[in-house]
């Protein structure tokens, strides 16, 4: 783990560093990924991984529309919307 | 006649008897609120909408389990038209359209929901210190932390201003609170309760339930709060037994399991001593003890560290200043809008274990990480499927000791991430868990865990109920001097 690391993962989660704790968070990161690391102690040849405790096939449900339009109502949760739409900078100049 | 400290079963039957009417109860509930504004259990209040339910249960008295009870939820559940933060400056201004099932099913049962209470942002914390409201005080003293993430449900509590609150639990979210603030705490089965409107943190972990004074009351919230919802494709269609009807069974003959790989000489004299007299207690009882082996409960911590960044890495980019919440002043283009959003919008903590889910869940990385995480999360589940051929419940200490005060676990992560370590093993097996009052040290509360088979909710309700009407830890008040 290092400075250049943490800004590449800081940038794909779209989240900016303070200059004043980059080395603080480096560090942080770099003894967490040390902690975990006992992982490989583990024996895990032929373990499938399990991603849910419930390992149940999800459940689905018919296929009906159950919602009404209720578009005013989150249109007008946005920081910025029209009538229609969510509103952000332009994207294309 | 007070109602500071008062069971969900003590006001139903004050109700019923006419000894207070809805009204003055909710309005008995907001003094005490109010008097408590220290504790800073609370985000936002629901006074105009809690005091006119209970000015028409007056007019139009209904009989449901919970009519008219006064009960506190945890800023993590949507509450339609009622602000829902999640701890967090990203959602200081969101107010959900909807609410979650949970929170829909306790209103149908009656419930009168008195406001939304404090807690760790995003529920990424042991302490509640890292709300974006501020900190919460433990109810047993003011330079202690009530632990986290629901921190500000268990003070409510433990305070005696509600007498049921919800919680949340990804890793002991809901035990390790309850311990450190002297009130009985449930995290059910995964799967048996909604999350459909619960702000996902760790999807494949997080699971809603009770906080109150007696086990007696978990359950009484639990028959309510439970559902197979269409609308979350990870809740169960199982039955869903009454949960009070065998809480006065006898115990005799249960076999509680110990964990021979938790090293308990690494805890205070004290804490071990504590947990020493519930043994003695549940043997007279009739309970027996069973030592069992769950080899690979060391790496749980670790595997949690991975398996619950990389899902909140996942579900907490949602929050990027578009749809709702939060968005920064100014952006100069669209990416500066989400980098600048985020940054602004979330805490230290939230951000660390965004990095770190982004980093295990990375290109190259991911085998070695992730799907390792998930390989030993497999063996974890095996060994208590193994465990629990042999005995009915486990029990442990519920955390490493009791309340801690402000700050004092410095500023490394990983002495935070350890206090979980009897709680999290639970969660990546999705098992049923609970904390219950077991005794004090230096005049402050501590929790006795007890963790039952899937689905197994009602037997550790009953192995919990059996202990509270035998002794009186779970009636200690932070208002009186502890012999």
């Amino acid at each position: 783990m290092d400075k250049k690391t943490v800004t590449n993962i800081a940038y794909l989660s779209r989240l900016s560093l303070n200059e004043g704790n980059e080395d603080k968070i480096t560090k942080d990161l770099e003894n967490i990924i040390k902690f975990v690391d006992q992982l490989d102690t583990a024996n895990v040849d032929d373990i499938d991984p399990l991603t849910s405790p419930l390992e149940k096939t999800a459940k689905t449900r018919s296929d009906k529309a159950t919602a009404q339009n209720r578009k005013d109502v989150f249109l007008e949760r946005s920081p910025k919307s029209n009538e229609d739409y969510f509103l952000v900078p332009r994207v294309v100049e | 006649m007070s109602i500071q400290y008062k069971t969900i079963k003590e006001l139903a039957s004050m109700l019923k008897g006419n000894d207070i009417s809805n009204k003055e109860l909710v309005e008995e509930t907001y003094s005490l609120v109010k008097s408590n504004t220290h504790l800073n259990a609370f985000i936002t209040l629901n006074e105009d909408a809690a005091i006119k339910k209970a000015e028409d249960l007056d007019k139009n008295p209904s009989y449901l389990s919970l009519s008219g009870i006064p009960i506190a939820q945890k800023d993590l559940f949507c509450t339609k038209d009622l602000r829902t933060t999640c701890g967090s400056n990203m959602l200081s201004n969101f107010i959900p359209p909807y609410s979650a099932t949970v929170i829909e099913n306790l209103e149908n049962a009656g419930c009168i929901s008195i406001g939304k209470t404090n807690m760790d942002e995003f529920a990424m914390g042991s302490s509640n210190e890292t709300s974006f409201f501020g900190n919460v005080l433990n109810p047993w003293g003011d330079d202690l932390v009530p632990g986290g993430s629901s921190g500000g449900s268990a003070a409510a509590v433990a305070a005696g201003i509600v007498p049921a609150a919800t919680g949340t639990d990804t890793g002991g979210s809901i035990r390790q609170p309850a311990s450190l603030c002297g009130i009985t705490g449930l995290k059910p089965t995964y799967g048996r309760i909604s999350r459909w409107g619960m702000i996902a943190f760790a999807s494949s972990l997080d699971q809603a339930g009770p906080m109150a004074r007696t086990a007696e009351d978990c359950a009484i919230m639990l028959n309510e709060m439970c559902s197979h919802d269409l609308k979350d494709t990870t809740s169960l269609d199982e039955e869903i037994p009454d949960f009070t009807s065998d809480l006065s069974t006898s115990i005799k003959g249960l076999k509680i399991g110990i964990v021979k790989e938790f090293d308990l000489s690494q805890l205070d004299n004290d804490v071990v001593k504590v947990f020493e007299e519930s043994k003695k207690h549940y043997e007279s009882l009739g309970a027996e003890f069973v030592e069992i082996s769950l080899p690979n409960i060391s790496l749980s911590v670790p595997t949690y560290y991975v398996v619950a960044p990389a899902e909140c890495s996942s579900n907490l980019s949602r929050f990027d200043g578009v749809k709702f919440g939060k968005r920064c002043d100014d952006p100069k283009n669209l990416e500066d809008l989400y980098i600048r959003t985020r940054s602004e919008g979330f805490g230290d903590e939230v951000k660390r274990r965004i990095l770190i889910g982004s980093y295990v869940l990375s290109a190259g990385f991911y085998d070695a990480y992730y799907k390792k995480a998930q390989q030993v999360r497999r063996l974890i589940k095996n060994d208590f499927d193994n465990a629990f051929e042999k005995v009915d419940v486990i029990m442990s200490p519920t955390t490493r000791g009791a309340a801690f005060s402000a700050g004092s676990k410095g500023d490394d992560p990983i002495q935070m991430y350890l206090e979980d370590l009897f709680t999290i093993p639970a969660n990546l097996a999705g098992l049923p868990a609970l904390s219950i009052p077991n005794g004090m040290v230096d005049n402050k509360p501590i929790g006795l865990q007890l963790i039952g088979n899937f689905l197994q909710e009602s037997k550790l309700l009953q192995v919990a109920h059996n202990f509270q009407i035998s002794t009186d830890w779970h009636l200690k008040k932070p208002t009186e001097e502890i012999n």
